[in-house]
Parts: structure tokens; C-alpha cells; sequence
């Protein structure tokens, strides 16, 4: 028997057409499926890329006891450091600096001696990652006479230990999804091949063999798939378009959350791609559970 | 008779759930070439007999041998290419309501996987045949019951099938229509298909001087020219 393919699209087109309701409810259980998860992807990836655009600033200071000896722990803190940029700060400078962030209301130190204010070491490390930060900050306490290292950022500890949290939960939540997805999709798939039983038993009685009366819904559950992370895709960007600038103004970077960062192409693909699988998987189930049994 | 047999029957039962037996003990042969009536009153087996060649329904016990092949043990994978060298004639029709007349008689080419232009082509020589050329874009409950049952001849028959198995197929039709109706049958019968009639309309046993095979629940009660001589007794 000779197959073809074309006219299974045209049979799978033509049953869309004939059931718009059906394919609305299935495309729309995926999309629903798709962008949710395109969505957690999105942010998760949005915020971790935020996120290394300030942690690349980072700048550890180590702070000095009253009785250390300044030029030693710089002289130790760029060993520690291993090359990087590492500047001494003496109490009269770090005064200054206070001063100068103050602005007009840097009256409010006139008559302060600057040995109120601890000497430091600055070691500046740019781009490297929250871990390594963390690690050279470890280092770094031991240089001769550090009372305390700190660098700055404490807060983005906390937001990175809510990412990977959240990256666990997104992982989780996909695989409910899906799950979720496939079964809703196949049902609301089985009412339809439930629908088009007469057809289906008229076929078979005139000669169809399984495989001819199944092509068509798996090509209607491709295609449904196909459609449902399109639209995902599509609202993806659409959301981006509306949100991205608004954002990139609030946090002062607008790189990272450029579109071709925050949807990658690799995202549009595993939606798209994603969406054929579960829709093709879906429509299997429905249509192979209803030709098979007794 | 010398000519070989396509359908063959040896002490075939068939009992549905919960009821009394459909089928008992029926053994008879039909030929290559034969035109059958198979008659007998409301329920006595005659669409039950035809499921049961055409592998709707399996047998409950017995032999039957279709085109030589044993049916009764026969894979589901060997299913679709016997039904494709039978042409059935439903009782209730099994027309497809949301296609065009055109496209009900096409699926048994489409499920053969014709190119569509053959397809196209064959469809319009038998809906020309069966009278039906200006309705081929009607959809069948648009139909009268007489034009509905002529598209479940032309589409039982555009396969050029071996075997062609008709249940009632003038039950709805005037007189003049299934003289129509029966000719096409005969003319197919005349072009080589083995024919089967399932019919409880005694004229038309008259009028088609065939043989008659005589079913009364589920038994084959005569077989030959034997109905005539009861029924005229
Ligand atoms: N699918 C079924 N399930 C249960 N019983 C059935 C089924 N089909 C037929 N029967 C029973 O089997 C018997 C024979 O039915 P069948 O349809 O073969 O008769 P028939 O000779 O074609 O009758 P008619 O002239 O009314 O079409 C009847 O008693 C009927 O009730
Ligand atoms: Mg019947």
C-alpha cells in the first residue's frame, strides 16, 4: 500500500477544521503548559543573568584591625588574591570616600577624626562568579590583621541560594506540567478520535489498516503541538517586549534582559519542539488506546 | 458446482452476549461467480452471517474459509486487505455525514492509497453508473433514503471487489429504483464479483430467478431453489 503523507496532513487539517472546538481546547491546554514553563525558564534565566551582571562587580573588602599593619595585609591580599587588583585604604581615605557619597550632608562628620574608621584592603574582582567570590573571600581572612571580610553583596547570597531553590522548583513544576499535559491533551484527544469513531469504523470496515486511521491524528497531534508552543513563543515575546524595558529601567542593566538573552533561541526550540513531542505522545495515547481495545 | 469456492461455511455458531444463538450450525459454500439471495424473516441471521465474511464479528465456533483463507483464526494485520477485496452494502447505510457524497464512495480508494486524481476518475464513472453524478457534492442526510442507499452500492462497489455483499440493498427503495439498483448488482455479478444478497423481500427472490439460501434463527433451513417450492406451496 502506498503511503501518503500529504494527504494525512490533509486529513489531519480537515478534521481541525471539522472539530474547531476540540483543537482550540487541546492547543489551548498546551499553550497553557508550554508558556507557563517558557515563562519560569524566561525568569529564572532573566534573574540569573541579572544577577551575574552585579555579581561581576564584585569588590571584597577586608577589613583591619586598629593595630594591623596596612602595607602587609595588601601585600598579603594580593597574594591571596593571586594577581588581582588589590588597592589599601587607609582610615584618612576611607573618611574621604565617606564624605564624598555623603555629599551636602558631609557636614555631619566635620571634627571626625578619620581613626573612627577601620583601614581596609579593596580587592577588586571583576566577573567572576558569586562561588568564586565567596571562596576568595574565604581566602582573604587570612590576611594579617583582617577583622572582617566582606564582599558587599551579602544579599546576592541570599538571591542566588532563592534561585537555585527556585531552579529545583521549576524542574519539579515542568515535570507536573507535562505529565499534567499529556493527559489532559490525550483525553481531550480521545474525545475527539471518540467523536470521529463512525469514521474511524467505517474506515476499518472498507479496508484501513490501524496505521492509516492513526497517521492523521498523530500528524493533528504534531501540529496542535506545534501551534500551542508557537503561541507560547509568541506571547513570550510579547511579554518581553512589554515588560524588558520597563525592567532594564528599574535595575539599571539593560543587557541581560536583551530578548535574544531572555528567549533564547534554545528556549523557542525546546517549547516548539517540546510542544510537538507532547502533543505527538498525546495523541498516540488516545488514538492507540482507542484502536486497540477489544 | 466445479468453479472454487470463496466463502465456505462448516458448522459456524455465533452467539452474542445474552442471547440465543445468532448463527447454528449453518454450513454452505458459495462459489466464484455465484449471485446469492440469503433470506429468512426479521432476525434470522442474515446480517449477522454477512459480519461474520466480512470479519465484523468472529465466529463463536465452526470453520469459515473467505477466499480460502480461514477467518476464524485470522490476525488482525491480515483484516484490512480481505476488506478490501469485499464491497459491503450496509443496512444502515454507514455513510459519513459530514462528507459529500463524492467523498463517501473515494475512502475505499483513499484507504487503498490511490492517487487522488484515480480516485476522482473512478468515483465519477460509478456515481455516473448509479445515476447519482449530480449529487456528488451533497452531503448524504441531505439525500432521500433511495439516493443515500444508491451511494452505498456505488461506494461498495467502486473497489471493483471480488466479492460484493449487499444487506437489504433495496429495503428502501420504489420499485423502479431497486430494479436500478438490482442491476447494477447484476451488471457487477455480470463483470466477474461473486454476489451476495441478504434480502426478506420475497419479489425480488421472484423476479431474480437465483439461487436462495433460507435462514430462520440462525439455521440454514433451505439452500438451492427449495424457497421457491415452499413459497409457492
Ligand atoms: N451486536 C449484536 N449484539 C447482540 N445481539 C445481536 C447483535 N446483532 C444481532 N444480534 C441478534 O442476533 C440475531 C440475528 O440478527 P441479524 O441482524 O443477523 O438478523 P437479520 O436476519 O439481519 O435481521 P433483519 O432482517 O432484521 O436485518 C437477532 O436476534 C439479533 O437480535
Ligand atoms: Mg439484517
Amino acid at each position: 500500500m502506498v503511503l501518503r503523507p500529504l494527504s494525512f496532513v490533509r486529513r489531519a487539517l480537515e478534521a481541525m477544521a471539522r472539530g474547531p472546538f476540540m483543537t482550540a481546547v487541546a492547543v489551548g491546554t498546551l499553550f497553557v503548559a508550554l508558556f507557563t514553563t517558557g515563562l519560569f525558564a524566561a525568569v529564572l534565566g532573566g534573574a540569573e543573568r541579572l544577577l551575574a551582571a552585579w555579581a561581576g562587580d564584585v569588590q571584597i573588602s577586608v577589613y583591619l584591625r586598629p593595630d594591623a599593619d596596612l602595607p602587609a595585609a595588601a601585600r598579603a591580599a594580593a597574594q591571596l588574591a593571586g594577581g588581582r587588583e588589590v588597592q589599601a585604604v587607609p582610615p584618612a581615605e576611607a573618611l574621604r570616600r565617606l564624605r564624598a557619597s555623603l555629599g551636602p550632608e558631609a557636614a555631619v562628620l566635620d571634627g571626625v577624626s578619620a581613626d573612627v574608621l577601620p583601614a581596609s584592603v579593596e580587592v577588586r574582582a571583576p566577573g567572576i562568579s558569586l562561588a568564586q567570590a565567596r571562596a576568595l573571600a574565604a581566602r582573604l581572612q587570612a590576611v594579617p590583621g583582617a577583622a572582617d571580610v566582606d564582599f558587599g553583596n551579602a544579599w546576592l547570597e541570599r538571591v542566588e541560594v532563592l534561585l537555585r531553590r527556585l531552579r529545583w522548583a521549576g524542574l519539579a513544576l515542568f515535570g507536573v506540567l507535562a505529565l499534567a499535559t499529556a493527559v489532559l491533551v490525550s483525553n481531550t484527544l480521545r474525545l475527539g478520535v471518540y467523536a470521529r469513531r463512525d469514521e474511524i469504523e467505517i474506515m476499518k470496515l472498507v479496508g484501513a489498516t490501524d496505521a492509516w486511521v492513526e497517521a492523521p491524528f498523530l500528524v493533528e497531534g504534531v501540529l496542535q503541538g506545534l501551534l500551542g508552543g508557537a503561541l507560547a513563543v509568541a506571547a513570550l515575546l510579547g511579554l518581553h517586549a512589554l515588560l524588558a524595558p520597563r525592567l532594564a529601567a528599574a535595575v539599571g542593566v539593560a543587557a541581560p534582559l536583551a530578548r535574544a538573552e531572555v528567549v533564547p533561541p534554545a528556549l523557542v526550540l525546546a517549547l516548539v519542539g517540546g510542544g510537538a513531542a507532547l502533543g505527538l505522545a498525546a495523541s498516540a495515547l488516545a488514538v492507540g488506546r482507542f484502536l486497540r481495545k477489544p | 458446482m466445479a468453479s472454487e469456492a470463496l466463502v465456505q461455511l462448516f458448522h459456524v455458531y455465533k452467539q452474542y452476549a445474552g442471547e440465543g444463538p445468532a448463527l447454528a450450525d449453518a454450513t454452505l459454500e458459495v462459489g466464484r461467480g455465484e449471485f446469492v439471495f440469503l433470506t429468512g424473516p426479521s432476525g434470522a441471521g442474515k446480517s449477522t452471517l454477512l459480519k461474520l465474511i466480512f470479519c465484523a464479528e468472529p465466529a463463536t465456533s465452526g470453520q469459515l474459509l473467505v477466499f480460502g483463507r480461514n477467518v476464524a483464526k485470522i490476525l488482525p494485520r491480515h483484516v484490512p486487505p480481505l476488506r478490501r477485496a469485499i464491497g459491503v452494502v450496509f443496512q444502515d447505510f454507514k455513510l459519513l455525514p459530514h462528507r459529500t457524497v463524492a467523498e463517501n464512495v473515494a475512502v475505499p480508494l483513499e484507504v487503498r492509497g490511490l492517487a487522488p486524481r484515480d480516485v476522482a476518475r473512478k468515483v465519477a464513472v460509478v456515481l455516473r453508473s448509479v445515476g447519482l453524478e449530480l449529487k456528488a457534492g451533497k452531503f448524504p442526510l441531505s439525500l432521500s433514503g433511495g439516493e443515500q442507499q444508491r451511494v452505498a452500492v456505488a461506494r461498495a462497489l467502486v473497489g471493483d471487489p471480488a466479492l460484493l455483499l449487499a444487506d437489504e440493498p433495496t429495503g428502501n427503495l420504489d420499485p423502479d429504483r431497486t430494479v436500478e439498483v438490482m442491476d447494477l448488482i447484476e451488471a457487477a455479478n455480470a463483470r466477474g464479483t461473486t454476489v451476495v444478497v441478504a434480502t426478506h423481500d420475497r419479489s425480488l427472490l421472484e423476479r431474480y430467478q437465483r439461487r436462495v439460501i433460507a435462514l430462520e434463527s440462525g439455521r440454514v433451513i433451505s439452500d438451492g431453489d427449495a424457497f421457491r417450492r415452499r413459497a409457492g406451496s
